[in-house]
């Protein structure tokens, strides 16, 4: 019944599992064999989860608990950024009136690990504590107020030890060590040619040390579920991102066999990445195995959401490129600490996708990299959309037009010249068949022009200014990783196609893409298709929600399994009718004859015969090509993600040089997505990551003060408002990816790590000096314009010791 | 009616924990009498948009509450004589109508929509927040604040007096702010600086004003325990006219005048240099749009 990922090639030329990379190119949009969608492919179909969540009908989280729960959890969180616990006491919790019990972690049945990729972060401390947001311990009453007493009523006596509040402490001298193997989480290096000697005889050498913040995820649903254990199955319902995974950590720090628990992610409203290490559900499920029979719920708050959550990765990154007089880049060095937090959570991953995305889109022959994790008592950092390539792509594309001004040379010519083009190999070494990213700045660039508005007249004291982006993006876990994803297509009794996809919904339209991949290819009217997700006891293993692999993964995999069902009732339909198969078509739901007109027949009467027939009417794919390890040494590697995705922006703003106060007054962004499975979906997408994008660029922050966040709430961790960003120009490319579902390649996190980028190019083009710390408040702008009346250089941070010089010593 | 103290979720028992009483006068009256009666226990609410979210962030919250907003004449905003008068409730969407610049431009940069309607003028001078985009604006004007009690009566003190230390006020315990009376011929400028387009904190926001008889007033949030008013700045002004030394020298010294701190919000020296650059281009903004640039004297 299964089909390898090897045959989908029946409609492309290449074959993505085993395609060498030199292989002669072939322009895919002009291979004969490529089929034009004719069904919901390529339509903005409505969404499937559109009503009930338009309507309120939808439940999230936080909707199912009202009538369902016996009791109600909460966790105890540490109050010290760092130190031992020395003793816990519960007594006064447990004469709160309603409490039933507190659990610590002395009552964690399994390992008590979570961690996506180091088992480092324990579920409940045993003894050392690592942030401020670390759980102590949980509680369980009767209500959820007398949960939140019972909480705040636990004592906990704690052994402070010195709080490592940023990378320099962490690295200092006789600093505390946060883990056994020191305060460095490891790291990734990058070495393609000879960089050193190459920077050597370049014409031009540009240095800029940049700075990025650290960002919170923000997304409106907060953490919310139930659990139930009845003795044998542990069932927990749980806003997530990646319900397989989430069974996985559980039952591993539970110490129950996997086919005991089974996570159902409900409607979920956003994740970015910040769902990607498992929140509640191991609380829940340690509450409901402790009380059998009873149905556990709670929730976060936003500020415990925000405490206890992990956060984009903050990066300093040293960059030195090099040029030859006439702008042709020669080398690359770069070098980067990562600011890991408490906990690895998915750190290593995202410093390798750092190291991997450090020079673009860029030919560069000559390319040194070293990205280091360090580890401090903030909160962990890990997994955000842009996932280390956003913080990259600031520094790239700062720096390429830093030299453009040095050179003297336009902005966009200077990319022109060092743009990959087909065939041309990125900083791993892995060489991209097809690079569209040219034709991005051109179509964004015409974009610009053509609707140019007539600018409003300035004040004396405003500036105005453009700038442009352009990036590549490799999508996928990449690296070797054993990247999958598995999808059934089946009739169900009433005729409906039923897609099951173990995938998360979270607003992205992932419904949309695999209902209507199934629908195309089974020639479905799109409103027959029903889309079941996310639950591990019905559904397998499709991967994250992330990495912008959905569109690719589970697309393709939906695409084999509907394509095998294709047969099966094609095959049904022949022997019924007495033709051979291949002369038979299905399309708007019905078979019908591809050369003889007078052969109309019912989906309906198939399924009948094929059920009599003991037909199955079923198909399951997976999709599961190889990418290839990068070299330790080298960081090499012929195929490290399966697909690139190319996008270019534009941001025009106004700068008040006085102030610092910054306007995006238009915004441009080009995206080539191989084939929008639906336009507006996309189009959601290109808007909401450019909004992010913005929010990164100007305002977004998480203020951390030796280990306390200064600020767990919307009131002071400020996001962007429709004020704040102006109509979002959308551009839709489609060059077809050889190997994606009808030539798509997704667009998940693309349009954030290419607009803040372009609105700090813009800021710079406005203010003459270019911006290098994130985010540009109107104060780090007044600082960059006024380094001396600030009194203090352009950032505190970048005044002390460079952290290199301490490694290497 | 009664709530329980922690607000703010959807909570089962919420009926079985009785703690605070919520009175709803009818009139100022007897609402008077009850604050009057119970002091600091009972906490005047109105919009509830500085209350409820200190309610959200911590379960303690105050004893009891005496909601307002049912008081007769609670938003009445109306013209008296040369002044308008604006009662304890006008929210900020109303004060974002009046023809007042600076009061109805901060007005408009308070929250969003939904927060515009439910905040209110004496909520605004209620928190004293150093941070209070209203009350910048009344400090602009030479505002009045009318503080009412059940026996002694009212009393009016000058908006200049009203502000005592950090969230610290003139108001006392057993009293409510029933008015706020402002100048309607004053001229007006505004601005406010803040990191992003709406829904804003101020990191420093500023408000000019200027009398017919040519008082100067110049006010700033955000950068000292109060909000507070650059005295000699104004001097300089009233003494030597809108003229751009004056206006230059003004600047300095409003820079001199004020006191911030760093904070999560921004630094020190960037809040001191804003003064400096929002005096100057508000008095100069001023000079511009009136003629009579002749001193007090």
């Amino acid at each position: 019944m299964k089909r390898r990922s090897d045959q989908i090639s029946a409609g492309s030329v290449t074959d993505v599992t085993t395609q060498p990379v030199t292989r002669p190119l072939v322009d895919p949009s002009k291979t004969p064999y490529k089929e034009e969608p004719k069904g919901p492919v390529g339509r903005s179909e409505r969404r499937i989860d559109g009503r009930e969540k338009v309507t309120g009908t939808a439940l999230y989280g936080a909707d199912l608990f009202p009538n369902r729960a016996d009791y109600f959890a909460q966790v105890v969180r540490s109050e010290i950024a760092h130190g031992n616990i020395i003793s816990i006491h519960k007594e006064k919790s447990l004469q709160v009136p309603g409490m039933i019990a507190v659990y610590s972690a002395g009552d964690m049945p399994g390992t008590n690990r979570q961690g996506l990729i180091h088992r480092d972060h324990p579920v409940l401390v045993e003894n050392r504590i690592l942030f401020r947001g670390d759980a102590i311990a949980i509680v369980v009453a009767e209500t959820e107020s007398a949960a939140v007493s019972g909480c705040e009523a636990v004592e906990v006596n704690y052994e402070e030890l010195p709080v490592v509040a940023t990378m320099d402490d962490a690295l200092a001298e006789g600093a505390p060590r946060l883990h056994p193997d020191g305060n460095i989480m490891g790291g990734k290096r990058i070495r393609k040619g000879d960089a050193d000697a190459a920077l050597g005889e370049s014409d031009v050498i540009v240095s800029e040390t940049f700075v990025t913040q650290t960002v919170d995820h923000a997304f409106l649903d907060l953490e919310a579920g139930i659990a139930h254990w009845d003795g044998e199955f542990l069932t927990i319902h749980a806003s997530g991102q990646w319900a397989h995974e989430e069974r996985r950590l559980t039952s591993l720090a539970l110490g129950l066999p996997m086919e005991a628990v089974r996570i159902i992610t409900p409607a979920t409203g956003g994740a970015f990445g910040g769902r990607e290490d498992i929140s509640i559900q191991i609380y829940l499920g340690m509450v409901a195995l402790h009380h059998p029979g009873k149905t556990i719920a709670m929730r976060y708050s936003r500020e415990e959401s925000m405490r206890a959550r992990h956060k984009r990765h903050s990066l300093r990154i040293h960059y030195t490129l090099g040029a030859k007089q006439d702008g042709t880049l020669t080398a690359a060095k770069i070098t980067v600490y990562s600011e890991e937090g408490a906990y690895a959570s998915t750190g290593p991953a995202v410093l390798r996708k750092a190291a991997s995305h450090s020079t673009g889109p860029y030919r560069i022959p000559n390319v040194y990299v070293d990205v280091y994790g360090v580890f401090t008592n903030n909160n962990p950092t890990g997994a955000m959309r842009g996932f280390g390539a956003c913080q990259m792509a600031i520094a790239y594309e700062g720096m390429v037009d830093r030299l453009a001004e040095r050179l003297g040379m336009d902005r966009i010519e200077l990319r022109r010249k060092n743009l990959i083009r087909n065939g041309d190999a990125v900083t791993t070494g892995q060489r991209i068949p097809v690079v569209t990213a040219t034709d991005c700045i051109d179509a964004a660039l015409q974009q610009f022009e053509a609707k140019k508005l007539a600018d409003k007249p300035l004040t004396p004291y405003q500036r105005r200014g453009w700038g442009l982006s352009v990036i590549c993006f490799g999508l996928g876990y990449g690296d070797g990783f054993p990247d999958a994803s598995r999808a059934t297509v089946r009739f169900n009794a009433e005729g409906r196609l039923e897609v099951y996809t173990g995938g998360v919904e979270y607003g992205q339209g992932l419904l949309n893409m695999a209902g209507q991949i199934a629908a195309e290819e089974l020639g479905m009217p799109f409103e027959q298709v029903d889309v079941v997700w996310a639950d591990t006891g019905r559904t397998q293993e499709s991967g994250s929600s992330s990495a912008t692999r959905q569109t690719y993964f589970t697309g393709n995999a939906v695409k084999i399994a509907a394509s095998e069902l294709r047969e099966e009732v094609l095959d049904i339909a022949g022997k019924l009718l007495n033709v051979h198969p291949h002369e038979l078509d299905l399309t708007d739901g019905d078979i019908k004859g591809r050369f003889d007109p007078s052969i109309v027949l019912p989906i309906g009467n198939i399924l009948k015969a094929g059920r009599e027939r003991g037909y199955e009417l079923e198909g399951t794919g997976i999709f599961k090509p190889r990418t290839v390890c990068e070299d330790f040494d080298t960081g090499q590697s012929p195929r490290a993600f399966i697909t690139y995705l190319f996008a270019s922006h534009i941001a025009q703003v106004v700068v008040d040089i006085e102030t610092g106060e910054v306007r995006v007054e238009r915004y441009v962004a080009c995206h080539d997505v191989g084939k929008a499975i639906n336009p507006q979906s996309v189009e959601g997408q290109m808007i909401g990551g450019a909004t992010q994008g913005i929010g990164m660029a100007l305002m977004e922050e998480v203020v951390m003060q030796d280990g306390r966040m200064m600020n767990p709430n919307f009131t002071d961790y400020i996001l962007p408002t429709f004020r704040d960003v102006p109509e979002i120009e959308t551009i839709i490319l489609e060059n077809d990816d050889p190997g994606g579902p009808f030539g798509a390649r997704g667009v998940g996190e693309p349009p954030l790590i290419a607009a803040t980028p372009a609105v700090l190019n813009a800021i710079g083009h406005a203010v003459g000096s270019m911006p290098h710390t994130t985010p540009c408040t109107p104060q780090r702008i007044w600082e960059l314009l006024n380094p001396h009346e600030a009194g203090i250089p352009y950032d505190a941070r970048l005044a002390r010791a460079p952290l290199h010089a301490r490694l290497t010593k | 009616m009664v709530v329980s103290p922690a607000v703010g979720y959807h909570r089962k028992d919420v009926c079985l924990r009785i703690l605070s009483l919520f009175y709803q006068p009818q009139n100022i009256e007897e609402a008077l009498r009850i604050r009057g009666e119970m002091g600091v226990d009972v906490t005047p609410l109105g919009g509830g948009t500085d209350i409820i979210v200190a309610l959200n962030r911590s379960a303690a919250g105050a004893k009891h509450y005496l909601d307002l907003t049912h008081v007769e004449g609670y938003s009445d905003v109306r013209r008296d004589n040369g002044d308008w008068r604006l009662s304890a409730g006008a929210s900020f969407s109303q004060l974002g109508r009046l023809p007042v610049r600076a009061l109805a431009e901060a007005s408009m940069t308070v929250g969003g929509p939904a927060i515009r309607n439910r905040g209110t003028i004496a909520g605004n001078l209620g928190t004293a927040s150093p941070a209070g985009d209203g009350c910048v604006a009344l400090m602009a004007i030479d505002a009045t604040v009318e503080l009412g009690h059940a026996s002694r009566g009212k009393r009016v003190i000058p908006i200049d007096e009203y502000f005592t230390g950090f969230r610290q006020t003139a108001l006392l315990e057993d009293e409510l702010i029933t008015s706020v009376s402002i100048p309607a011929d004053w001229q007006t400028t505004w601005y406010k600086i803040g990191k992003r387009g709406s829904i804003n904190i101020s990191l420093v926001c500023c408000a000019v004003g200027l009398s017919p008889k040519g008082d100067v007033r110049i006010a700033f949030g955000c950068v000292a325990p109060t909000v507070i008013r650059a005295k000699s700045a104004e001097a300089i002004i009233e003494k030597g006219g809108f003229s751009e030394e004056a206006v230059e020298a003004a600047a300095q010294a409003a820079m001199k005048e004020v006191a911030p701190i760093d904070d999560h919000r921004a630094s020190a020296a960037y809040k001191q240099a804003m003064c400096g650059v929002l005096a100057r281009r508000l008095l100069g903004e001023m000079s511009k749009s009136q003629n009579v640039k002749t001193s007090k004297e």
